[in-house]
């Protein structure tokens, strides 16, 4: 016995408050990007659905387990890293289809 | 958790578009390659395939890009409004499972055309420039959640 409407009144919920929200945005940034477009989907898919499943399983203790602030402060150091990994080779990138190794 | 381990290994072994190793000579040494140029449409039929003709290198590529969104995207979700509506859900009604089940597919969805939209853009933009874009995008991103932590 599946209840329709609680699936999809979740369903829409979720799917309207991710668009356009930050994970989407950098599977955006990402996925353009990156040789492995697949891993992109498979490793931002994958973290939301662990996400929501800690959500749901752990319920009001995810937050005393992993400090949001903390945890926001790690990600927010792995999307600068990410995102300056893009910018800094600009120069030797320009050149890259005459560059033979 | 039988939604989520049902999903990811088919879609790992149905097909793999990445870009010929023989196009890009240097992206083997790179560490992500972020920089190389927009992956062509080739399909890789069988999973051995890839390894075989591409080697360790571009395998290793794949799941160090996997684990890096993977990480950022799992800490930066942690705490949001994506769980805080799922918690909401969840306590209201007594079915957690199909909460999570609406939650999960509506997440892959998302995921799934943020990636699609990025692969429409890196055909239509020139790689450098998408490089340039996407880069500020992710230090966007940091601002976005600099400003998050702030906000507690």
């Amino acid at each position: 016995m599946v209840d329709w409407h609680l699936l999809g009144l979740s369903f829409v919920a979720v799917f309207l408050s991710e668009l356009g929200d930050k994970s989407q945005v950098a599977a955006i940034a990402l996925g353009g990007s990156s040789r492995f477009p697949k891993a992109v989907f498979l490793g931002t898919a994958a973290a939301l659905l662990l996400a929501s499943f800690l959500g749901v399983w752990l319920g009001e203790g995810t937050a005393q387990l992993l400090p949001a602030a903390w945890v926001k402060g790690i990600a927010a150091a792995g999307f600068g890293i990410m995102g300056i990994r893009l910018l800094w080779p600009q120069a030797e990138e320009a050149t890259e289809s005459e560059v033979e190794s | 958790m039988k939604f989520a381990a049902a999903v990811i290994p088919t879609t790992v072994l149905s097909s793999d578009s990445t870009t010929h190793p023989a196009q890009n000579p240097t992206a083997t040494t790179r560490e992500t390659a972020l920089e190389a140029e927009a992956p062509t449409s080739e399909v890789v039929q069988e999973p051995t395939s890839l390894q075989q003709k591409s080697g360790e290198n571009t395998n290793a590529g794949f799941w160090r890009v996997f684990f890096s969104t993977f990480g950022t995207i799992f800490l930066a979700e942690i705490g949001d409004k994506t769980q805080v509506t799922t918690l909401l859900m969840s306590a209201e009604s007594h079915s957690p499972w199909t909460v999570f089940a609406g939650a999960g597919s509506a997440l892959i969805a998302t995921s799934l055309l943020g990636v699609l939209l990025g692969q429409w853009l890196s055909k239509r933009i020139k790689p450098a420039t998408l490089d340039r874009a996407a880069g500020v995008t992710l230090l966007v991103i940091m601002g976005w959640l600099v400003w998050d932590i702030g906000g507690f």
